[in-house]
């Protein structure tokens, strides 16, 4: 055996040694990745990433939104969006990943969701010599840092850059059409049982604000609060909005017609929107948020007709 | 003969169990892809997978599996109950209230791993502070204040789920159910069960008195309430070892020690490395199971125990009766 051996690695070392003397040569020319990432964690390539897993939903959306969709190998379940990424091979769910599929995968990157993800599983990861980028976007800014995060390991700085400055741009418009516009009290449902809603560090709670309204949550302590009814019906929001178990499902709201004293429900201004546009940090939140802006406006103008209307009232 | 015959059996299946969890993964690799990297060679990337993923996670498995037996084996030779396992008194709870409080504050793994061994500790003194009590000793006694006191656990265990952020959640189900995924060192709990095994062996005739009544072994000149306490003392460290390294996974405790008692009878000497083997084997497969069955997805192996241990148990029990 030691006589198969020996020569074996003299073969492998010199390979290695001629890889990397071809490696070097570009290497110095073109310079080396090197970033900090969202757990503090310093995340360093020789050469943009070819092979990519993805940890979590968002992030593989991220990616093929940069332009990096066929980079990703390896995707955990859920990862929905585009279409092409339902195709990639899953690595188990966000939280217990099959660290044996990603192994086999051979990936040159991990990217990976700080808050979603098991901790430990990623410092498996680290050990075993894979780079892992974590990241944790809890705003429309840290969105655009990811992606540009992103562009910048898979190479694809320039389509990055296009997308953030979309982002950015569609934020700063809402941020200035609705800067002076009058408060609307409202509500965001999470979940139905148990009801949870967002506190203010939460991105749906900066949505909010952005779009002109005031969380009826906004000063909790927890991102995503588990709440009573009877502080929702004392709160007595202008509008309820709510996400739902998918993409078309309403049943949420309808529920809320019990209490038609709800100033909401009186008005009519029940929201739905698809939770995929607006609880995952990604480009498409601008969407979302487009059209929380839009029933936030609607709702602004009912209210400004209704109180006209009492001010004619003799 | 009966002893050895025993234990030529069980020690190729703990043999074999073990291979199988080096053999079966998410990865499918071939028997001598699996050779080559035992003998030294192999692939780096199936080196890697084989020695650093499977084999400290199988050997943590065998590890956890033999300690909770030889704990079930001793607990119930203890309360003189059939329904007692190691968790009878409280234990799991109190490891699991330590686990969650450090999992709520965002600790490591080390960390919880600690916070699980003291709550383990916490909830026996509890348990042998209060069921000491005035007066006599017994296991009816022992018994009721365990039960009192886990149940007292499971309510702080809901309340802290209760309160815990969404995403703190799968993390603490995994860990409640019993999970192995993040079990990277077998060397001390093996270790430990083969310090129990060798240690209990000579306990072993008493034991056997013991099992038969107090007193009984008392006019047999054993000394019983020493024995007792030390048999209590030595479970709850076994059980919060076990805790500490793959969380509360149920079952195995339980029906591994009924099962080898059916199969070979009442001998504690004979029982207790049986069932530190047997436990052992069968956690290697559950766990081999919990990883692969819907691979990419990981179980927690808990599930898997009470799924395999329900059936089997059942049906050896219809077998005995029927006999």
């Amino acid at each position: 055996m030691f006589r198969c051996h020996a020569p074996c690695q003299a073969l492998r070392h010199t390979l290695c040694a001629l890889l990397l003397a071809w490696a070097s040569v570009p290497a110095g020319a073109a310079s080396e990745i090197r970033l900090l990432d969202d757990a503090d964690h310093t995340v360093q390539l020789a050469e943009p990433a070819e092979r990519i897993v993805s940890l979590a939903p968002h992030l593989t959306e991220n990616l093929f939104a940069i332009g990096a969709g066929a980079q990703v190998v390896g995707a955990v379940s859920f990862s929905d969006y585009p279409q092409a990424a339902q195709k990639v091979p899953r690595v188990g769910g966000y939280s217990r990943i099959d660290l044996e599929r990603v192994l086999a995968l051979a990936p040159d990157l991990v990217v990976a969701w700080r808050s979603g993800n098991d901790a430990e599983q990623l410092a498996r990861l680290r050990q075993l010599g894979i780079p892992v980028y974590t990241s944790e976007s809890r705003s429309f800014e840290a969105i655009a840092e990811t992606l540009l995060h992103l562009g910048a390991l898979s190479g694809q700085d320039q389509h990055a850059a296009t997308v953030v400055a979309e982002l950015r741009e569609g934020v700063a418009e809402l941020r200035r059409r609705y800067r002076d516009a009058t408060p609307v009290r409202v509500f965001y449902q999470v979940w139905e049982e148990p009801l949870m809603t967002v506190s203010d560090a939460h991105l749906i709670a900066q949505a909010i604000a952005l779009c002109g309204g005031q969380n009826i949550f906004a000063h909790l302590d927890t991102l995503i609060p588990r709440i009573d009814r009877e502080s929702v019906l004392a709160a007595d929001p202008e509008v309820i909005v709510a996400g739902g178990m998918g993409e078309d499902r309403r049943d949420w709201l309808e529920a809320w017609k019990q209490w038609p004293e709800l100033r909401a429900v009186r008005e009519g201004q029940l929201v739905f929107i698809p939770p995929s546009l607006i609880q995952r940090h990604t480009p498409r939140v601008l969407e979302g948020t487009r059209m929380l802006c839009d029933a936030l406006a609607t709702a602004r103008a009912k209210q400004s007709a209704s109180a006209l209307d009492a001010a004619q009232r003799p | 003969m009966h002893a050895l015959r025993c234990l030529l059996v069980l020690t190729p299946l703990a043999l074999l169990a073990l291979g199988v969890a080096l053999i079966f993964g998410s990865v499918p690799l071939s028997l001598a892809d699996t050779i080559a990297v035992i003998t030294g060679g192999g692939e780096p990337l199936h080196r890697t997978m084989l020695l650093e993923l499977r084999l400290p996670r199988a050997l943590s498995a065998f590890a956890v599996g033999g300690l909770l037996s030889v704990a079930g084996a001793l607990m119930q030779v203890l309360l003189r109950n059939p329904l007692a396992d190691p968790y009878v008194l409280g234990l799991s709870g109190g490891a699991a209230v330590g686990a969650l409080l450090a999992m709520l504050a965002g600790l490591g793994v080390a960390l919880v791993s600690g916070a699980a061994f003291i709550g383990a500790l916490v909830s026996t003194a509890i348990v042998f502070g209060t069921a000491h009590g005035t007066g006599s000793w017994t296991p009816t006694r022992l018994l009721l204040t365990g039960v009192v006191v886990a149940a007292g656990w499971s309510a702080l265990i809901s309340f802290l789920l209760a309160i815990s952020p969404a995403t703190e959640l799968p993390g603490m189900l995994f860990w409640l159910m019993g999970d192995l995924a993040n079990a990277t060192q077998p060397l001390a709990p093996l270790l430990v069960l083969l310090v129990v095994v060798a240690v209990a062996i000579p306990f072993g005739r008493s034991l056997n008195v013991l099992a038969r009544g107090p007193q009984q072994a008392a006019s047999l000149g054993v000394a019983v309430r020493r024995l007792e306490w030390t048999v209590y003392l030595s479970a709850a460290l076994i059980t919060a070892t076990a805790v500490t390294v793959a969380g509360s996974v149920g079952f195995v405790g339980l029906i591994v020690p009924h099962m080898l008692r059916l199969l070979i009878g009442y001998d504690q000497r004979l029982l207790l490395p049986a069932s530190a083997l047997a436990g052992g084997t069968l956690l290697v497969l559950a766990d081999t199971m919990a990883r692969t069955i819907i691979a990419p997805e990981q179980l927690p192996v808990g599930v898997i125990t009470a799924l395999l241990g329900v059936p089997i148990f059942l049906w050896l029990l219809h077998r005995s009766q029927a006999s």
